[in-house]
């Protein structure tokens, strides 16, 4: 079973507050049950969940991101051939065509939208979740910044439609084979997703579960 | 600490500059090619609407909509939407607040796809590199379609949201559940 669990403001120290990141509306956090989401009294937006993975999930999915990065870059993308004149492409190298025609900002843009970003990012997640264990409050406004700058201009997912669309245009003129690193690439775009959100909303109130076992 | 932080004030001259630069520059994005074929030796230049169609007459309807989508209806979908919830702000209207969030998360989360295109012109340049055989080359209309994409997203994030409920920050009204649906329950 699932339902809300909201409350209004009034009461509870900031530690236990949260803002609706849309309509900006204070709630106090309560503890979640597995499976259970809370969403804005106000608008209706989801504030958090607990997740089936549990606590460790957003630790675990930027470890595999961070792995699978390695793969991404560094595998065949995609490679083509015509008439004997064959052509293998990383993931990157839409950006290097470009800064070859002298679209340099453009070429550094796509680079790090496609790129780089999703790399830092999951990088950056691992240091915050790492940083939350240890309670240093010192470190973690600024990664968190980080973190949100990073997931605005992270786009694998459009990135590997774009390719497909591409494959699909390319196959009445040339050869084509769908390389390794376009399936890691794929992989780390999907943790990537599940990574953010499971970082964004996952619940840091203890379990409803944990909290009846301490009072016993 | 207040219990709740007071709204911030409107300031839609950000979002509102942003979102006419967008529009502007949507004027070279659609002129201009994004993109030449060179196929033994016969070069065609394409803008972002010649390719859809070119795709549309080679049967390739689903990606001609796909293309469609993220080049064309989205970045015109987020301007004008943009346009929208600033008159809504400027002229908060009696209800529809919670519906407005809605479109409103709904306007951010569809801006990143438009660069499909983008990544979709670098990844054929990258790839199709056969010399005079087959190859295909960036032309400076991309360049204007992604300050299109980036101008329209930075509008969209110099938006705030909680612009959409400073009429609603009096006590009264806060606790009061919206009128347009029911408050405090996610399925
Ligand atoms: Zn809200």
């Amino acid at each position: 079973m699932s339902s809300l669990i909201a409350q209004f403001h009034a009461e509870g120290n900031a530690a236990r507050r949260v803002a609706c990141r849309l309509c900006g509306y204070e709630h106090v956090r309560v503890p979640l049950a597995r499976g259970q989401r809370a969403g804005c009294v106000r608008c209706g937006t989801m504030l958090e969940k607990r997740g089936r993975f549990g606590p460790h999930a957003p630790l675990a999915f930027a470890l595999t991101g961070i792995i699978l990065a390695i793969p991404s870059v560094t595998l065949p993308l995609i490679t083509v051939s015509k008439i004997g004149n064959i052509r293998m492409s990383l993931v990157y190298s839409g950006a290097g065509a470009l800064w070859d025609h002298g679209m340099r900002i453009l070429a550094t843009w796509v680079f790090i939208c496609g790129t780089l970003a999703p790399v830092l990012l999951f990088a950056t997640l691992g240091a915050l979740i790492a940083a939350r264990r240890e309670l240093d409050p010192a470190m973690s406004p600024r990664l968190l910044r980080a973190a949100h700058a990073l997931e605005y201009w992270a786009m694998p997912e459009v990135h590997v439609l774009a390719v497909l669309v591409a494959l699909i245009k390319l196959g009445t003129l040339v050869n084509v084979f769908i390389g390794p690193g376009f399936w890691c690439y794929t992989a780390m775009s999907v943790v990537l997703a599940l990574a953010w959100r499971s970082f964004e909303f996952e619940s840091t109130e203890p379990a409803a579960g944990a909290r009846r076992a301490f009072s016993a | 600490m207040t219990p709740s932080a007071a709204p911030p004030p409107p300031a839609p001259g950000p979002p509102l500059a942003l979102a006419l630069a967008g529009t502007i520059m949507m004027v070279p994005a659609n002129l201009l090619p994004v993109l030449s074929t060179n196929l033994t030796g016969q070069t065609r230049s394409d803008t972002i609407i010649s390719g859809i169609v070119a795709l549309w007459e080679d049967g390739m309807w689903g990606i001609a909509a796909i293309v469609f989508t993220a080049s064309i209806l989205i970045p015109v979908l987020k301007l004008l939407g943009l346009g929208w919830l600033l008159l809504a702000v400027r002229w908060p209207p009696r209800d529809g607040r919670r519906r407005r969030t809605l479109f409103y998360a709904v306007l951010d989360f569809i801006g990143r796809w438009s660069m499909l295109d983008v990544f979709l012109v670098a990844f054929l340049a990258g790839t199709v590199k056969f010399g005079a055989l087959a190859s295909v080359e960036p032309r400076t209309g991309i360049v204007a379609f992604t300050a299109v994409v980036v101008l329209t997203v930075l509008a969209t994030n110099a938006f705030d949201p909680r612009w959409l409920w400073v009429e609603a920050s009096n006590p009264d009204e806060r606790t009061a559940p919206d009128p347009d649906g029911p408050a405090g329950q996610t399925p």
